[in-house]
């Protein structure tokens, strides 16, 4: 428990539908460790991207507690969760979600500019984190101008550039074709070897699910079974 | 702040077009009020210039027994002027009758000096003449009485003993004048002319300063100078000013509009951006303020095009003036052949902050919707 870097406890999240109510997440017990490489799986409508958003303090439970790094996001303020999505936590989306106006240098470098950095240091570290994805001759390139597949690899670095304890991908490769999820998966995951980050992804994909080290089953908002993986190349 | 600023100047110029048509209505916003200010402007300064060039010279030395307003002392309202009296042009006002056509037309008979040259009224027409009772009207007396130069009609007056006395008059020239005190219903006559034919020798109603008039208290007679008889046109000028600012707030309204517009559409269509600005760290005050610094700097933007092609616009005109439609001199209004509008640095500062502050208040308000915005939703594009 020592490690324990999230810790759901009997998380629940209701949406208005109308007059009722829907229940997308029922009583949810969960933790996560630092430097896991965990996916929720689960048919669509499961509850997923709502649990993933949960923890990136995007939104809150409707009853329980969601301690993220020692924090209840329920109980943050706007700005405090701002600042933990600042510092600790980074998101890649289903469609990358670049900023059309700013370069690949700018994209990436924008999560810097939220924190202190000088203009070396901001440098220094973009260059860094696209060389982890390996684009730095895209640098100067704007996102329209760049393959899906080099979309989400600048996705990646921008949400890994501040190194942040937490990464949140929502559905990365359901966009991309077989060879692009292969070789970004096994970027993230080497970023997860080499920097420790806890990486949480939800995936309806196969691919993704043969690097997890750990499934995380939902079914109608609750947990269907929880199972750690042993990863072939460690057997 | 620093950041914000760079980051709304990157989102502007990467916008491209949409931006650049904004900036081009606003810049256009700004031209127009500032021209339609600078040419109302102008126009009252052209009507105060007129206003003394015709009517009023350096002010008027009046009988005592005479009120401008009240044309029943008119009877009674003059006197002989001093024989000290210096720098003034003597004018003796009657009232009279012309027929033309048979109509009768009540008027007011102007006697003035021939020589005097204090007032643009063109009285060297009168030497000129060889008639026996020669006349000089304005535009909108030819126009009503139907007379052109050469014309004789009939006039009729009272003398002093309150006789009456009738004679034809010649129109021997027509001015033409933006000031209608000294045109509608009046007839100017040689003063000479006037007093022979009313007994009234050397009597005048009002006399009329000219630049070397030194006001000493008369027995009999007061002085209004210059600056007291305009302060009725000042009114008046003032007046139109509270019209002319509704339509100066219209335009505004237009470009502010322009601007709204905009921030709102941006917040709708900018959903997910503004989704993943959050997801990235940002605070929701920091995406309020950069939205609102977005919307100002298209003010800031739009004021630099508007200099670009509205400064030598404005000096081009200011030289050349405005020519006025003939027609709109018939709507009754003072106006002149050519306007020159007038542009002054107040006109252009206010205009300007005027402008940037309430940008900023339109682009504030949309943007504060963000505020409350869900970032989950923002981030599936999914609001209303
Ligand atoms: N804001 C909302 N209002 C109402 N219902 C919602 C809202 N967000 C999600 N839901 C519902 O909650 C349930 C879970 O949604 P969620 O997006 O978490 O599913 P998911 O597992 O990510 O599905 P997918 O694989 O399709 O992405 C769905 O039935 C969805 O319709
Ligand atoms: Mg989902």
């Amino acid at each position: 428990m020592k490690n324990t870097i999230i810790n759901l406890k009997n998380i629940t999240k209701r949406f208005k539908v109308g007059d009722g109510e829907f229940t997308a997440l029922n009583n949810i017990n969960l933790n996560f460790q630092k430097g896991e490489f965990a996916g929720f799986v689960g048919p669509s409508g499961s509850g997923k991207t709502t649990l993933l958003n949960i923890i990136g303090s995007l939104d809150s439970p409707s009853e329980g507690q969601a301690l993220v790094m020692g924090k209840d996001v329920a109980k943050l303020s706007h700005r405090e969760s701002a600042d933990l999505r600042n510092y600790h936590i980074g998101f890649i989306f289903q469609v990358y979600n670049l900023l059309p106006v700013y370069t690949v240098y700018e994209n990436v470098e924008f999560a810097l500019l939220l924190q202190n950095h000088t203009k070396a240091e901001r440098h220094k570290m973009v260059m860094e984190a696209l060389d982890w994805v390996g684009l730095t001759d895209l640098a100067d390139k704007k996102p329209d101008r760049i393959s899906g597949g080099e979309g989400q690899r600048v996705a990646i670095a921008r949400a890994m550039v501040k190194r942040p304890e937490i990464l949140i991908a929502d559905e990365p490769t359901a966009n991309l074709d077989a060879e692009n999820a292969h070789i970004i998966l096994k970027m993230m995951k080497r970023l997860n070897d080499e920097l420790n980050t806890t990486f949480l992804f939800s995936t309806h994909d196969e691919k993704v699910m043969q690097y997890m080290e750990r499934i995380v089953h939902l079914r109608d908002g609750e947990v269907e079974k929880d199972s750690i993986i042993v990863a072939e190349k460690d057997k | 702040m620093k950041l914000a600023l760079q980051l709304a100047y990157k989102n502007l110029i990467g916008a491209g077009l949409r931006t650049w048509l904004n900036v081009a209505v606003l810049s256009f916003a700004f031209v127009i009020i500032i021209f339609f200010n600078g040419l109302m402007d102008g126009w009252n300064q052209q009507a105060k210039t007129d206003t003394i060039a015709w009517e009023i010279g350096f002010g008027h030395l009046r009988n005592d027994a005479y009120d401008p307003f009240d044309p029943f002392t008119l009877q009674d309202g003059h006197g002989k002027l001093p024989n000290t009296i210096e720098n003034v042009s003597p004018v003796l006002i009657q009232q009279g009758t012309i027929y033309p056509e048979g109509r009768m037309v009540s008027v007011l008979l102007k006697g003035i000096e021939t020589s005097q040259t204090v007032l643009e009224i063109p009285t060297d027409a009168f030497i000129k003449s060889t008639a026996k009772i020669p006349a000089i009207i304005g535009n909108r007396m030819a126009k009503s009485a139907n007379l052109k130069v050469g014309d004789e009609v009939l006039l009729r007056w009272r003398d002093k003993n309150g006789t009456f006395d009738a004679s034809n008059i010649t129109i021997v020239s027509i001015f033409d004048t933006t000031v209608a005190g000294v045109d509608a219903g009046q007839i100017w006559l040689p003063l000479q002319t006037l007093w022979e034919i009313t007994g009234l020798q050397n009597e005048a109603t009002i006399a009329i300063a000219n630049k070397n008039f030194v006001d000493a208290s008369l027995d009999g007679w007061n002085f209004e100078n210059r600056a007291v008889m305009l302060k009725n046109l000042d009114e008046i000028i003032e007046m139109k000013k509270i019209s002319s600012s509704i339509m100066y707030l219209l335009l505004l309204a237009i470009a502010l509009l322009a601007i709204f517009d905009t921030q709102v559409l941006s917040i709708f269509r900018r959903q997910k951006e503004i989704g993943t600005y959050i997801a990235l760290g940002m605070t929701r005050a920091q995406v309020v303020k950069l939205f609102t610094i977005e919307g100002s700097l298209y003010s800031i933007l739009a004021m630099i095009a508007g200099c670009i092609y509205g400064v030598p616009l404005f000096i081009y005109l200011g030289k050349t003036g405005i020519g006025m439609p003939q027609a709109s001199q018939d709507m009754g209004i003072s106006l002149a052949d050519k306007i020159y509008p007038i542009v002054g640095v107040q006109l252009i500062v206010t205009t300007i902050l005027l402008v940037t502050i309430s940008a900023t208040i339109v682009s504030f308000l949309p943007a504060k919707k963000i505020s409350k915005m869900n970032p989950v939703l923002a981030l599936k594009g999914k609001l209303q």
